[in-house]
């Protein structure tokens, strides 16, 4: 996504016409594919890719659920990642719209539903459990060679789940969601009274850790984030603790590194229900979208001042992404794919199907 | 994890007006419900201190008749837990307490493999070591290891190290079943004064309902795609599963059936409770006439089509809850919402 930069803002255009977001096809009509994870009417699931009117789309089939994924810079390639605790990763050619790839996560090891490229597109970072001691890892694969695996950084600590590569091309930021889960166990989470989440930043060729931010409350699972332009990161929270405390699910580590915690009104972070599900800046100014798929709601949020600007209902809100022109596209578990432009009061909807988008837009 | 209640909307503006308490005469649903269930968690604790306190005396002088007692409790505090396992949110969320009571399904034999493991520790378990292991040997299988397994042929349950280990999870499980009484306690005012949890409580007996269809009987009969398989069946070392089944059915009549009913005459749409109710009622009797064990029925083929009749009638309960009652109250559930990460 890094990649994406607003090429055409300033046009003046007012028309809904989106600018190109990610690749065009060159022998075929030009669409923009969102990837999701996505589950059908009778369970079964799927990698999606979904032009943004909704209708021109492909299907891969796949045996798992599957969560979130990342583009690859400079290729037609997509990754989606198997959800936790899921063992492979899948490569989708967006030109031939095929899997190119499946990756397992190998034998001892599982993902956990995320992965990052770095700016040339050709390491992927990954981040993973190995099981035989529930060391949360970012593990490194080299696409340029059929994505083998090269090696693994131990991120002292349990849960990893979203990463996203820094502006400046080094640092990786993790949100470390400290909660331990085992295949034995399904998704049983093993460890709630001892969890100990963090915020995590990571050299990503020294495999050194250079920050951990820990949140006011050690059952905070720090889960899902994004970056700004500028270097300002916007990560949420799934709280696992007793469901009739309040505690503030957003934090924010600023461009000095700063971190803190964003606290919103009670009754806004009540109505959140404990749940951030994806986080998603806006390339254009401040502004960061958050979805509540618990609480049915999306936020938008000035990154800068801390400042809530708007709290929309939205269905069982899921998946985020910018959408170029300084507003966002929102999917719902329930089917919808929607516009949400700041200013206006409510997301526009712009096509419904028959799918159960997963967490996470790509 | 619903996302709208659309005709409730009007009646929970109407709800404003008054204070939503206890001054009215007629109790809410959500009165109701959080009444009920602490009835029900209240016998899930005391059963539970029963089987805790059979289990020191047999461990204290094993005989025939005490043996007969402790099943009897064991079984009585797992029926116990059946009853209320409709309630998948609030206090029973913490620390993954419902599967410390009972981890399942177990695909890997974990529960036998950790039990294994303490039978041959040096130094028995006491209650402390119980509580910082593995949910597999915290709960109610675990005790059914101890009293049905076949390994245990081997093993005299009045031995040191398998009547130590017995209590000390029966302890365990006494001191968590008490905690999650006292904790609905405490979270009844949090759960009056938020409306949502109307949804919420609604959304979790209908996923209860969903597990008891699919995984508690689909799966391991083979319906849902796979051959079958007793060993997912829950209680299959006992012979239980189909007892427990109806415990939980059980369950929703006496927990959840009366807010149900409740929001259902609010909503003025009372026939439609009285069609669960039925429905419950009829799947209620179907359970009641069957042997208590699934896996017996997997090779008898008459014992089996009761099975199926059953399976279908908690089939036809479902969807009479999860659509028909729950489009008349304008519920939709969410996909993330239910299952996100």
């Amino acid at each position: 996504m890094q990649r994406r930069q607003i090429l055409k803002v300033g046009l003046g255009s007012v028309a809904m016409a989106l600018t190109p977001l990610s690749w065009a096809l060159p022998a075929r009509e030009e669409v923009d594919w969102l990837f999701s994870a996505v589950d059908d009417p009778s369970g079964g699931h799927f990698i999606a890719g979904v032009a943004l009117d909704g209708q021109t789309r492909f299907m891969i089939e796949v045996p798992e659920r599957c969560h979130g994924g990342c583009l690859r810079p400079d290729s037609r390639q997509a990754v989606l990642f198997a959800r936790r605790p899921g063992t492979r990763m899948y490569v989708i050619d967006g030109d031939s719209r095929q899997l190119a790839h499946t990756i397992a996560a190998g034998e001892g090891y599982h993902f956990y539903g995320h992965g990052v490229f770095d700016l040339s597109g050709r390491y992927l970072y990954v981040t993973a459990n190995r099981l035989a001691d529930s060391a949360g890892l970012v593990r490194v694969y080299d696409a340029a060679n059929d994505y083998a695996h090269v090696r693994d950084m131990p991120l002292e600590g349990i849960g990893p789940h979203e990463l996203r590569l820094m502006p400046e091309g080094d640092t990786l930021v993790i949100g470390l969601g400290g909660i331990q889960t085992h295949p034995d166990y399904g998704r049983v989470k093993l460890n709630l009274d001892t969890m100990a989440p963090a915020l995590l930043l990571l050299d990503r060729h020294s495999g050194e850790i250079l920050a951990r931010h820990t949140p006011s409350h050690h059952q905070l699972s720090c889960r899902h984030l994004d970056v700004a332009a500028d270097g300002t990161v916007v990560a949420g929270y799934q709280f696992e603790g007793p469901e009739w405390e309040t505690h503030p699910l957003i934090c924010r580590l600023d461009a000095a590194g700063r971190f803190s915690e964003l606290a919103l009104p009670d009754e806004v972070t009540a109505s959140l229900h404990h749940y951030i599900a994806s986080v998603a800046f806006s390339r254009v100014s401040a502004n960061v979208l958050i979805t509540a798929p618990r609480g049915n709601r999306v936020l938008l949020l000035d990154a800068e001042q801390g400042r809530l600007n708007a709290n929309l209902a939205l269905p069982d809100a899921a998946g985020a992404r910018c959408d170029g022109n300084g507003g966002f596209l929102v999917s719902s578990g329930q089917g919808g794919l929607y516009r949400v432009t700041p200013g206006t009061s409510a997301p526009e909807l712009l096509a419904s199907l028959e799918l159960r988008w997963d967490n996470h837009l790509t | 994890m619903i996302a709208s209640l659309r005709r409730l909307g009007f009646l929970a503006c109407a709800l404003l007006a008054t204070p939503l308490s206890f001054a009215t005469d007629t109790p809410t649903s959500r009165e109701m419900w959080h009444g009920a269930v602490e009835l029900q968690y209240a016998e899930l604790s005391a059963a539970s201190e029963r089987l805790e306190a059979s289990a020191a005396r047999f461990c204290q002088s094993p005989d025939e008749a005490l043996r007969q007692r402790l099943e009897n409790d064991w079984m009585s505090a797992y029926q116990a837990w059946q009853a209320v396992r409709f309630i998948q949110f609030g206090p029973v969320e913490q620390n993954s307490r419902g599967w410390q009571l009972q981890f399942w399904p177990d695909r890997k034999n974990l529960v036998g493999r950790k039990v294994g493991i303490w039978l041959k520790a040096t130094d028995a378990p006491d209650v402390e070591d119980i509580a910082s292991d593995s949910v597999a040997i915290q709960g109610f299988p675990a005790l059914e290891y101890l009293l049905y397994d076949d390994a245990m042929d081997d093993q005299v349950l009045s031995e040191p190290a398998a009547c130590d280990l017995m209590q000390a999870i029966t302890t365990h499980l006494a001191d968590t079943t008490s905690a999650l009484h006292r904790d609905w306690q405490a979270f009844g005012e949090h759960y009056l004064e938020t409306a949502d949890y109307t949804e919420t409580t609604l959304a979790s007996a209908i996923q209860s309902l969903e597990i008891l269809e699919d995984k508690r009987l689909g799966e391991p009969m083979g319906l849902k795609g796979a051959p079958a398989n007793g060993y997912l069946a829950e209680a299959w070392r006992s012979g239980k599963t189909v007892r427990l089944v109806e415990s939980s059915l059980e369950g929703l009549r006496t927990g959840f059936l009366p807010g149900l009913t409740t929001l259902l005459r609010e909503a003025d749409a009372l026939p439609l409770a009285e069609a669960f109710r039925d429905q419950l009622d009829k799947t209620l009797a179907q359970a009641s006439e069957l042997s208590p064990g699934l896996v017996p029925a997997l090779d008898d083929e008459a014992a089996f089509r009761g099975l199926q009749s059953l399976y279908l009638d908690i089939s036809q309960l479902r969807h009479l809850l999860g659509n028909e009652i729950a489009g008349e109250l304008g519920l939709v559930r969410g996909f993330n919402s239910s299952d996100g990460d």
